[in-house]
């Protein structure tokens, strides 16, 4: 699965039909996709999706052609040669997705790390970074 | 039963010494109690890797031809210390490199020495007779010097606290990254491995006592800087040939936002010299206390919430208020057992011996704050009344209070001065523009404020982050009660 970050533009949305039909472009090719996090500003709608790897093109042309504003987006990695096992990183992810084993080792789950990036800016060996 | 030291050394010299981690103390002594642990048990390591800013190098190049008498001097662009003898210099972890700051330090240049990288040292002189060289650029390894002593004025705290963040923005600490409303919390130290816990009234830590430091060995030179005893802050001063050392247990690092700051490894042998000492080491995690300390409040005596424990700290989770908030360690766990282990064979393998301390750490020394000769300034000295409006007025009456009162900002409230929200003569500007008649349109609703009883330096920070140029202060139940504007700062 690959992350994106889907962005509609303040002002495209300006009824029910509208949020419809770009969600309908979504669901024309068949596929099921987690909404990891939805979130409105004043510069629009913010989605970040997580959609399966081979659709990836597909779904981005499509959304784009409907004005989208789409970003690939990474899931985090860790730079086991700088790491120092201090886990700093660990309390600010919500997920799981890093913690520490029985022995205080750093442990990063792939799976569970939905791109959030709040761990980015924690780590004092800048052993974290976004993978896209 | 009382051992002596040179009955423990006589042991690690026959390779019989019985040697275990404080870890591993208190397992032996909850199954074979305090009686038999001291007779049983010769030393017992202990160990502790985490950010230690006090920490840095002297460093010795040796004289070039001709020779140079440094004022400045850098190294990989940070600047380092130079008040001695012509060519030393001491470089410290927390100075941040002129051109990356925020990112690399002189943490990061002890690292790469420790590591046998090349380092460029540049560096200026006015001359003089003896030292006639004006300027110098040139590149050295470790091997190069004449002396590289690590020596730490404040290292291996006894115990820290854990940091929490009432306030609504996130922070970036030395203790790392604080998420708003109690969203996270950090602490820092190693629980029961933590080298001062384990003889908490120094009967054999002091000066000279021999130490496992950055991976080599080194020695306590006295109390470090702010050495608290009677609250359990106690702290040493070290030094080490850095020669010797390895950059597993010396690392540079960095804090958003904070700066850099440098990772040490230290390890305590104590001897089990008594029972009394076997009692000590085996302290463990549920027994070691530190205080949550809430650092939204930026000042020095920040509010403490509650007392938690090491083995709630290591569990990953801390009780506050009945939530449940996840917690990370800012030391290395990992790090400090493997401090602790290696030191253990150290011993074990007849390379490192127990020394008694010429004179231990005082137990009396207390921390005291920063005298401060200048009266410190708060809010409520330089405020002045605010011009308010109610949200309901007139923008045309707003624009004749700002020219009539020679202001750039109305308050806008309810009633009973309820704050709720700011208008300025730029919004003013901008709805005549627009064609904007009512001022509901054109209030800023989420307002930056301060109050009474805070620092102005404080106030003039969050004006200078924020980029504004007012803050109405409030009371606790936010009604206005002035304003203090860059003007009043000035």
């Amino acid at each position: 699965m690959t992350i994106i970050n889907i962005t509609l533009p303040f002002g495209m949305i300006k009824d029910l039909d509208d949020y419809s039909a770009i969600v309908n472009e979504i669901l024309k090719h068949e596929i099921s996709f987690n909404i990891l996090k939805f979130s409105t500003s004043s510069s629009g709608i913010t989605m970040l999706l997580d959609i399966p790897d081979e659709k990836i093109e597909t779904i981005t042309e499509s959304l784009k052609k409907n004005n989208v504003i789409v970003n690939k987006k990474g899931r985090v990695i860790i730079d086991q040669e700088k790491c120092i096992d201090c886990g700093a990183c660990t309390s600010l992810c919500p997920t799981d997705a890093l913690s520490t084993d029985s022995e205080f080792k750093l442990v990063f789950s792939e799976e569970k790390c939905m791109g959030c990036l709040l761990c980015l800016d924690s780590c004092p060996r800048h052993a974290i970074e976004e993978n896209f | 039963m009382t051992k002596t030291y040179a009955e423990i050394n006589e042991k690690i010299k026959k390779g019989d010494a019985v040697v275990v981690t404080a870890e591993e103390m208190v397992k032996i002594v909850e199954e074979k109690g305090t009686k038999i642990a001291a007779e049983e048990i010769d030393v017992v390591t202990t160990g502790t890797f985490g950010p230690m800013c006090s920490s840095g190098a002297f460093l010795n190049f040796g004289h070039s031809d001709p020779p140079i008498k440094f004022e400045h001097l850098s190294l990989n662009d940070v600047k380092s210390y130079h008040g001695n003898a012509a060519v030393d210099c001491y470089i410290g972890c927390t100075r941040m490199a002129d051109i990356r700051p925020f990112e690399y330090g002189g943490g990061h240049v002890i690292e790469e020495l420790v590591s046998g990288k090349s380092v460029r040292l540049k560096g200026t002189s006015f001359t003089t007779d003896c030292y006639p060289l004006a300027e110098i650029d040139t590149e050295f390894t470790i091997d190069d010097l004449n002396q590289a002593i690590l020596c730490n004025p404040r290292n291996a705290y006894q115990r820290y606290v854990c940091a929490v963040n009432s306030s609504d923005k996130t922070l970036y600490t030395y203790m790392g990254k604080l998420l708003p409303h109690f969203g996270n919390a950090n602490y820092a130290g190693a629980g029961s491995l933590s080298p001062l816990s384990n003889d908490p009234e120094y009967e054999t830590i002091g000066i000279g006592t021999r130490i496992f430091l950055g991976g080599g060995i080194g020695y306590i030179m006295g109390e470090g800087t702010q050495h608290s005893p009677s609250n359990r802050f106690g702290t040493i001063f070290v030094k080490g040939d850095l020669k010797q050392m390895k950059p597993e247990y010396l690392r540079g690092v960095t804090y958003e936002k904070y700066g850099t700051s440098m990772f040490v490894g230290i390890g305590i042998p104590i001897p089990i010299l008594n029972e009394g000492l076997a009692k000590k080491t085996a302290i463990s995690d549920e027994q070691l206390l530190t205080d949550v300390v809430d650092y939204g409040i930026p000042r020095r005596d920040r509010p403490k919430l509650r007392q938690v424990s090491y083995k709630e700290l290591k569990g990953g989770f801390i009780k506050l208020n009945g939530k449940k908030i996840k917690c990370s360690s800012m030391s290395s766990l990992h790090g400090a057992h493997k401090v602790a282990e290696t030191l253990k064979k150290w011993i074990q393998d007849g390379k490192f011996y127990l020394n008694p301390p010429a004179e231990t750490l005082p137990m009396d020394t207390i921390f005291k704050p920063m005298r401060m000769s200048a009266e410190m300034k708060f809010v409520k000295d330089l405020k002045k009344n605010a011009e308010i409006c109610y949200e309901d007025c007139d923008i045309k009456i707003v624009a004749e209070i700002i020219i009539n009162k020679n202001t750039n900002h109305i308050v806008i409230t309810d009633r009973e001065h309820i704050l709720k929200g700011i208008v300025t003569s730029f919004d003013i500007t901008k709805a005549i523009a627009q064609d904007k008649s009512d001022l509901k349109d054109i209030i800023t609703k989420k307002v930056i404020t301060t109050s009474d009883n805070e620092p102005i330096s404080n106030a003039a920070r969050r004006m200078k982050i924020n980029n504004i140029s007012a803050l109405p202060v409030i009371d606790d139940n936010k009604k206005v009660v002035g304003i203090i504007t860059s003007e009043e700062l000035m």
